[in-house]
């Protein structure tokens, strides 16, 4: 039960001299701070934070968080995000003593399980992917393909094709590849795509010469279709000496049922925290691990986990027994001389990869296969019913999302995507992503997932259905459930209110 | 497939209403060529059972500062206390499975606690505005570079001293590395940058300036003579701070004077509230002067009012992001670290201003009590002369660093981080860092280990690795 009372602003509920964390009394003899640190670099006071009990810090955030919707309260068919159930057994063991207490600069000997983790995960993905090389370390999807840009950048310089400039993106992609490009100092162009989501090949082969470095490719793309006229892009480009780069934020479509590196990818990212389960955190923390084919293994981030050979491994340990402490069987490598070097700090989002690695160990390879033929089946199960409703451009089919449009509503009665979304609200689901892509008119993308049930489809069919008869001024003043409705975005942009000033 | 519904009866109800005769038929849309032929290669499933059984014994083969190490390891991440109620918070389900707030009347705990984030690290910055966080410290200081750069207006140098994380130094490099700029490096031979020499690299094509604070080295620094070089020249000033230092230390907004200090603060915020993770996920920090709000990469959270008139809390000035400004926003950044944004948040809440001060103050009486026990000692001496905060360099006489770590770690203890690899003239030190949470009688027998006094026994041998699958 919601309690407004406590979701003033924490600076509103401070009292000086309240207090909630008491640290122990100083055991070594104490001086006085000017004697220790120089006056200049000394505050004259501690920053001004606010002073709460700690029962009142409870109660805050507490009650803050009843009002969000969350994976675990409520249907959210956030398409392009993967909203699936976060298991908690993921939770448990990502939190364990001897994972969640490790110091990134400990000894390799004092963290062999740690090791033997993301070692295999590194293997697992490289299976999954069809790829053989992998980096663990981007924070993020975003991250990885700005990482997998960087090291096709590094790639063609090594190789003397500094003239390859360019990097091709569907204008149906995530805006992230176009951002990323531009980081990695390439320069974007935009291949179009025909209603039906596909690649539009003659706007591509227009687009592709000899100075292409990368096209970035989603597929499944963001319409949720598998890219038919995929094996000829990527022998295009191909032919044309550049990579094929895939956009990994839709593999929860195709585990176990086709493989990036098969069809023709070099390089791909996966979004552990959509794919594998680890949850989303209100916004992140995710991860962003990259895989590649073995001619850009070479120019990966250092460092990557190795292990060495068993049977090296065992004489070693025969000869002296200190050496597995100082040669243990996993180590950091950073020996390659190409590598693009550091894209973060230390080595990687961990937390969220020990949770993927739960994922992956708990579904096996069946298990992994029938999580994407449900997501699939999900999938197409909501739009047999919602076509009837919203019309959905793409067709009849769709592998783990799908999107509907609203254009013909709004012609009609002046009803959006953002009015239908903010509806829904009020019956108790979170609304689809609205707005993207933005090739489709009055967008509503939606991704079910594999862990909701049929009834929760059936039913969330239904209220849809009962919003597009709703009256039209109903809609556009929706929600009216919901503590706050409607924020004046124009007014917060204008007039920035960014923090709150005391 | 232990997570979904659907029965033979709901599968079969569901392929008829499709039109669909399998599952296999809604899978042909993959052409034949691509589909794999067999299954993956991977282990096959485990229950919940199995798998709690797994992961147990994979922890137990590491030793880590909660499972049976006493840690002094630092540089950048650190073993400070987590109140339980940060865990508490963070491990509700509306919190930690929840998104990013694109739909705002159902998000407005997110949005709310990430504009109490922010107003927090303005406060604690001195800066003007602090967006919703970034991947971490390292990344929150290449995009902070960045920034300078686009505002920097055809300026292409980069400042960085020597005493700057190397780590963060090496991603400002590959950060740079596609676009017109140059990372130049200061030395710092004494353990605090050459003021000297940063004068003389900084000019007027410099962007940027960065100085940490305290250092890589736990050194402080004289930021407020860096800053003035930056700003004489005309370049930014970019400060990269501890935030538990700020219990004690200047905020970087105030270097030199009140709001005459850096332009852009960012930190690696582990230390407020985070566990250590082996090294993430982590909170990346990024404050600035309000005049650079339209250059700042990632979500920003702005308060505004609802249609009925009621204060509420939105994502703002979203023109700079990706997902609008596609191949011309300031950044490719599309999250924020929600999470440990909220932990931080929580973890400053409990702390007040007193308990920041008191923490910090803490871990400086305890590091100067431990650097100055080894430094009595034959064996050891300071690497640097100049003041430090919660962690200092030691040198070993007899430059045996790797078995003081190996000796150690067999005690029990993790006793620092060798320098060698990261800066080969200081082979033979090691970088040591003492958090509040380190008793007196953990920091004495710290000394008796690293010099082999005999007081160290008993000494206890690090856990058997077990043979995992």
């Amino acid at each position: 039960m919601q309690n407004q009372h406590e979701t003033q602003l924490l600076f509103d509920l401070s009292k000086q001299g309240r207090r909630a964390l008491r640290l122990p009394p100083c055991d070594v003899p104490e001086r006085p701070i000017d004697g220790l640190l120089p006056a200049a670099a000394l505050a004259p006071a501690p920053p001004a934070l606010p002073e709460l009990a700690e029962p009142q810090v409870v109660r805050h955030f507490t009650n803050l968080s009843t009002q969000n919707m969350s994976v675990d309260t409520h249907f959210y068919p956030l398409g392009s995000c993967t909203m699936k159930h976060n298991p908690k057994r993921n939770e448990r063991a990502a939190a364990l003593p001897g994972i969640a207490d490790l110091h990134p600069y400990q000894p390799e000997s004092s963290i062999q399980g740690m090791l033997h983790i993301l070692h295999e995960m590194q293997e697992y993905l490289c299976e999954i992917s069809g790829l053989p090389a992998c980096s663990l370390q981007p924070a993020a999807g975003a991250h990885g393909e700005l990482t997998a840009l960087w090291v096709a950048a590094a790639y063609f310089k090594d190789q003397g094709q500094t003239h390859r400039t360019k990097v091709l993106v569907p204008d149906s992609a995530h805006g992230t590849n176009p951002a990323s490009a531009v980081m990695a100092g390439f320069e974007t162009v935009t291949v179009k795509t025909l209603v039906s989501g596909a690649v539009d090949m003659e706007d591509f082969r227009k687009k592709l010469d000899d100075n292409i470095a990368v096209f970035m490719i989603t597929n499944p793309n963001t319409v949720g279709i598998f890219e038919p006229q995929i094996g000829e892009i990527g022998d295009e480009v191909h032919a044309r000496g550049g990579l094929m780069y895939l956009d990994g934020a839709n593999m929860n479509a195709i585990l176990g049922i086709s493989r990036p590196g098969d069809f023709g990818a070099d390089m791909q990212h996966y979004n552990p925290h959509k794919t594998f389960s680890g949850p989303h955190g209100g916004g992140g923390p995710g991860a962003g691990p990259i895989c590649v084919v073995e001619k850009l293994r070479p120019y990966l981030p250092a460092p990557v986990v190795a292990k060495r050979s068993a049977v090296s491994h065992q004489h070693s340990a025969k000869e002296n027994p200190q050496s597995t402490i100082r040669n243990p069987q996993y180590y950091l490598d950073y020996s390659s001389s190409k590598s693009i070097g550091r894209v973060r700090s230390f080595f990687g989002n961990v937390g969220v990869l020990v949770r993927a690695y739960c994922y992956i160990r708990s579904h096996g390879p069946d298990g992994l296969r029938r999580v994407s033929e449900q997501a699939v089946l999900n999938a197409n199960y909501l739009l047999s019913r919602v076509k009837h409703i919203l019309p959905v451009p793409q067709g009849d089919r769709c592998m783990h999302e799908f999107v509907a449009s609203a254009r013909k509503l709004k012609t009609e009665r002046g009803v959006t995507a953002m009015d239908i979304a903010k509806r829904l609200l009020d019956y108790g689901y979170h609304a689809p992503t609205v707005y993207f892509p933005q090739t489709v008119p009055e967008a509503l993308m939606c991704e079910p997932t594999e862990t909701e049930s049929k009834e929760t489809l059936d039913a969330f069919a239904e209220t849809l259905f009962r919003i597009t008869e709703e009256p039209a001024e109903l809609l556009h003043e929706a929600p009216h459930t919901t503590a706050i409705s409607r924020p004046d975005e124009v007014y917060a942009a204008r007039n920035p209110m960014l923090c709150h000033c005391s | 497939m232990p997570f979904t519904y659907n029965t033979e009866e709901d599968v079969a109800a569901m392929l008829e209403a499709i039109g669909a005769a399998s599952i296999e038929e809604l899978l042909s849309q993959v052409p034949a060529d691509f589909r794999l032929d067999r299954a993956l290669d991977l282990p096959p499933a485990m229950g919940e059972m199995e798998l709690d059984r797994h992961t147990r014994e994979l922890a137990a083969m590491n030793v880590g500062a909660a499972s049976g190490a006493v840690s002094f390891l630092g540089g950048g991440v650190y073993d400070h206390f987590i109140p339980s109620v940060v865990d508490t918070i963070a491990s509700r389900g509306e919190f930690y499975t929840s998104y990013t707030p694109y739909q705002a009347e159902v998000a407005q705990g997110n949005l709310q606690a990430m504009f109490e984030y922010q107003t927090l690290i303005t406060r604690l910055t001195g800066l003007d505005v602090s967006n919703c966080s970034l991947y971490d410290g390292a990344s929150a200081a290449a995009e902070a570079v960045l920034m300078a750069l686009a505002a920097g207006k055809g300026r292409t140098r980069v400042v960085v001293p020597a005493s700057l994380h190397p780590e963060y130094r090496q991603t400002i490099e590959t950060y740079v590395s596609c676009l017109p700029g140059e990372v130049v490096t200061v030395p710092a031979p004494d353990g605090v940058v050459s003021l000297d020499e940063l004068r003389a690299a900084v000019d007027d094509q410099t962007a940027c300036v960065l100085l940490q604070q305290p250092n890589f080295f736990g050194c402080i620094e004289d930021a407020d003579e860096a800053t003035r070089i930056a700003h004489d020249a005309g370049a930014l000033m970019i400060a990269v701070f501890d935030p538990i230092g700020l219990g004690v230390l200047k905020r970087p907004g105030d270097w030199v004077a009140a709001g005459e200090g850096a332009d852009i603060a960012v930190c690696e915020g582990q230390s407020l509230g985070s566990p250590m993770q082996y090294g993430g996920p982590f909170l990346g920090v990024l404050a600035c002067r309000a005049s650079l709000v339209r250059r700042v990469p990632g979500r920003i959270v702005g308060q505004t009012t609802d249609r009925r008139g009621k204060r509420c809390f939105v994502l703002t000035l979203q023109t700079r992001e990706q997902h609008i400004r596609r191949d011309k926003a300031t950044s490719n950044v599309c999250s924020n670290q929600g999470l440990f944004a909220l932990r931080a948040t929580v973890y400053l809440s409990l702390l007040g201003p007193e308990g920041i001060k008191e923490t910090a103050n803490l871990c400086l009486q305890k590091s100067r009590y431990l650097a100055e026990r080894l430094a009595a000692t034959d064996r050891f001496e300071l690497a640097f002369e100049a003041p430090t905060f919660k962690e200092f360099v030691v040198r070993d006489r007899e430059g045996r660093v790797d078995e003081l770590v190996a000796d150690g770690l067999a005690a029990g203890y993790l006793v620092g981080v060798p320098l060698g690899p990261l800066y080969p003239d200081l082979a033979d030190c090691l970088l040591v860092a003492v958090t509040e949470k380190r008793t007196r009688a953990e920091l004495d027998r710290m000394v008796a280990i690293l010099t082999d006094d005999a007081a160290a026994s008993p000494q206890r041998s690090p856990r058997e690795p077990a043979e995992v699958g």
